[in-house]
């Protein structure tokens, strides 16, 4: 027995130590890929419902840290300047961020939900996925409302 | 009557007119707006209490407040029968008598499904609203045109009146 517990002291010592590490790298990788700071997302969607089309913009997005938070606020600025707000969340690399399409006469009103994980020690959002919620009313979609997918890409441009 | 006045009393007539529908159109897209607080009762649609997947966020009445700082709308749900801490963000926008929201689903256990919240809804009254509420879940499904996990259901809120001393009930 005392054979035994001289061994296992030493080893057990070894464990603590190793899972001490590997938790402290995984907090570590996920506090790296936090979503901060500004961000360039590239959107390609439908450009209306129904459409086969592709719209692709380019949005600025500065994201406001979100302190102990689950969740986030940020502000997304289009090419033409107009500024509007958004939310996101993220657990681990997955994150997501929501907001609201402006109404510009030009392009249809939508929302958008933008789903993606942060990678390259927070920098890229690499083939991210977007929901796309229109305003049109569809009785035959689960929403009541017409829908699209859409993909994106996000660079981060400034910590 | 001559025809310079019938003349004078037609220009007359469509300015008036142009004053008039302007001024209401302008009226009506500046009183609509959801800044401030809400109570939103929601209910299910032909008696789906959860998503497809199973997933349900329950029917509890939800604290909503609205907040407008320029074009920036934010929204923010008080779920503190939850926790204090419990404030899902989201964010807004009004179109005449229609508005649109999207909400983040707050998901304190990282393993269990998640997603968010769109509302679409108009104003019965400035202080009234009635919609929709659609959860798109992170959880695949192969039966929906997005992919994802879908559940809708309705709401209607109530503005919450601001009392005289300035607070809220």
């Amino acid at each position: 027995m005392k054979l035994r517990a001289r061994l296992s002291i030493p080893k057990l010592m070894t464990a603590v130590c190793a899972v001490a590490f590997v938790l402290s790298s995984v907090q570590y990788a996920f506090a790296g890929n936090e979503l901060k700071g500004k961000w360039t997302l590239t959107i390609s969607m439908p450009d209306a419902p129904g459409s086969s089309i592709t719209r692709s913009f380019t949005v600025t997005i500065d994201v406001l840290p979100r302190g102990e938070s689950l969740h986030g606020r940020a502000n997304i600025t289009d090419d033409s300047g107009k500024t509007v707000s958004a939310a996101w969340r993220q657990v681990g690399k997955q994150v997501s961020i929501a907001y609201e399409l402006p109404c510009d006469g030009v392009n249809p009103c939508a929302s958008l939900i933008l789903q993606g994980k942060v990678k390259g020690g927070g920098v890229l959002i690499k083939k991210g996925s977007v929901i796309v919620m229109w305003d049109t009313e569809n009785d035959r979609n689960p929403s009541l409302f017409d829908t699209s997918n859409g993909t994106f890409r996000g660079d981060q441009i400034e910590q | 009557m001559s025809r310079l006045n019938r003349l004078l009393i037609l220009v007359i007539a469509f300015f008036s007119m142009t004053v008039l529908i302007g001024g209401s159109t302008a009226r009506m897209q500046s009183e609509r707006t959801l800044a401030g607080e809400w109570i939103v009762r929601s209910t299910a649609i032909n008696g789906q209490t959860a998503s497809p997947k199973g997933v349900s966020l329950g029917f509890p009445d939800r604290d909503m407040v609205f907040e407008q700082q320029g074009d920036l709308r934010t929204g923010v749900v008080l779920r503190e029968d939850v926790g204090h801490d419990v404030r899902p963000l989201g964010v807004w926008r009004v179109s005449g008598d229609s508005f649109s929201t999207t909400f983040q689903l707050w998901c304190p256990d990282a393993n269990g499904p998640c997603g968010s919240i769109v509302m679409r809804g108009h104003f019965v009254r400035d202080d009234k609203i009635s919609g929709t509420m659609t959860a798109f879940f992170n959880v695949s499904d192969d039966n929906t045109p997005t992919g994802y996990d879908t559940w809708t259901f309705a709401f209607v809120g109530n503005r919450v009146v601001a009392s005289s001393s300035g607070g809220s009930h």
